[in-house]
């Protein structure tokens, strides 16, 4: 639900500059054939003085610019959950296991930490991540663009733009391969392509040179949000695997004091009985986030949710392959085989985005 | 058919790429026009007796990027 919200802020925020930045050529072209067209269908209405044409070559313009611009955003919109849908089944392929999800999500934040490296320009080994479409492929779409003005021609546009995705485009379809499900990742480009749209119309209806202006601009921003994306997908993918160096687990284990006894510190005091500990997962994490229990024993970890929608509910201990969907309300017992004392458990939610662990003393 | 490539140091997206390839269609006498924006250069097949390399590279600079051949 998260990445699916990120997805979509990105997409109204900087998506739809950032798309018109690179896609814009073909709408642009598409639009061209469009206005010749109404320029030589415009009736003769200079009847009374040039005010009067003046005046309704805007009108004749605005309604027929609007319909192959939202063509062209409709058919980009189904083009692009269609694509999420089929890089999250790939995604769910690739996944074997939390880690090898994990791997597979910090692969995604490397990308993304490159693809706003690369756009900041701060070396040109950067640009190895992009994905350029071969030269024929490139020209083909190049000509296709130069075609009729029928509804065909913005729709078949619209949806080759998932042959030219933007930097911040890559970033979201990377995200979508990460969350290792298909309706998650058609969900994930929808709710993107969805939010760029408005920015997108608005941008390409008021004048198709406004995206390049823009992105002169936006670029620096557009590169500092897919960095914190990056940055973000790292540390999930390195929490998922169970790194204890995850800056997550990090934060758990530094704001957590270690020495002392369960009763003092108040996050354990989870643990109620002999052998049995509890995490309450909601909306917003794990808590407690830090528990202490006793080594050498086996315990029950018992995590209970209470109307909890949230990623929590898809816990994870990737130390002991624990990979469970919880109910929205009860609770579910895990099995902990004794552990050595000093040992540190770590479990988190199937999207690494939170985190908590159980050190053994 | 002749063949020149321009080092184009100011492409600054994958998009520019197809922007600059446009000159295919602009001027006649080119035959191919391949960018990379990864090598930041643009390898250009024309007819040497329809278009001069001067002119292709006039091309390149009227949509906005400097070529160094």
């Amino acid at each position: 639900m998260n990445n699916i919200l990120i997805a979509l802020i990105t997409g109204l925020t900087t998506g739809g500059l950032s798309c018109l930045a690179v896609q814009g050529g073909l709408l642009a072209s598409s639009l061209a054939s469009q206005v010749e067209l109404d320029l030589k269908n415009l009736p003769n209405t200079r009847t009374k003085g040039k005010h009067k044409k003046a005046a309704a070559i805007p009108v004749a313009r605005r309604v027929h610019l609007a319909r192959p611009i939202l063509l062209f955003l409709t058919a980009k919109l189904l083009a692009y959950t269609l694509l999420g849908f089929l890089l999250g089944a790939l995604g769910s392929v690739l996944q074997l296991s939390p880690i090898s999800r994990g791997i597979l999500q910090t692969a995604v934040g490397i990308f993304m930490l490159g693809t706003a490296l690369r756009m900041l320009n701060v070396h040109p080994i950067f640009r190895v991540f992009t994905i350029e479409p071969p030269p024929s492929l490139r020209r083909w779409i190049r000509k296709l663009s130069k075609g009729s003005d029928s509804a065909a021609t913005p729709l078949f546009l619209g949806a080759l733009t998932v042959l030219i995705p933007c930097g911040v485009t890559q970033a979201m379809m990377a995200l979508a391969v990460g969350t290792g499900d298909a309706v998650s990742g058609a969900a994930i480009l929808f709710a993107f392509t969805l939010g760029a749209s408005p920015l997108f119309f608005a941008a390409a209806y008021l004048t198709t040179r406004l995206g390049a202006a823009l992105e002169k601009y936006f670029t620096r921003f557009v590169a500092a949000l897919v960095l914190i994306l990056g940055l973000i997908s790292v540390d999930a993918g390195l929490t998922l695997m169970g790194a204890p160096f995850s800056p997550t687990n990090l934060m758990i284990r530094l704001s957590s004091p270690q020495d002392q006894t369960p009763a003092s510190t108040g996050a354990p005091a989870a643990t109620t009985k002999m052998g049995e500990l509890i995490v309450n997962a909601k909306n917003t994490g794990y808590q407690p986030e830090y528990l202490q229990a006793p080594a050498n024993q086996a315990l029950n970890l018992i995590v209970k949710t209470q109307g909890t929608y949230s990623c929590s509910r898809a816990f994870v201990i990737p130390d002991l392959d624990i990979n469970e969907m919880l109910p929205v309300t009860g609770s579910v017992a895990f099995e902990i085989p004794p552990q050595e004392a000093g040992k540190i458990l770590y479990f988190s939610c199937s999207m690494g985005m939170y985190g908590g662990a159980i050190r053994f003393n | 058919m002749d063949r020149v490539t321009f080092t184009i140091t100011d492409m600054h997206c994958p998009n520019c790429v197809m922007r600059l390839e446009g000159i295919e269609d602009d001027l006649p006498g080119v035959h191919r026009a391949t960018a990379s924006y990864r090598s930041q250069t643009m390898e250009v097949e024309y007819d040497e007796a329809l278009v001069t390399v001067k002119e292709i590279a006039s091309a390149i600079r009227d949509k906005g990027y400097e070529p160094i051949c």
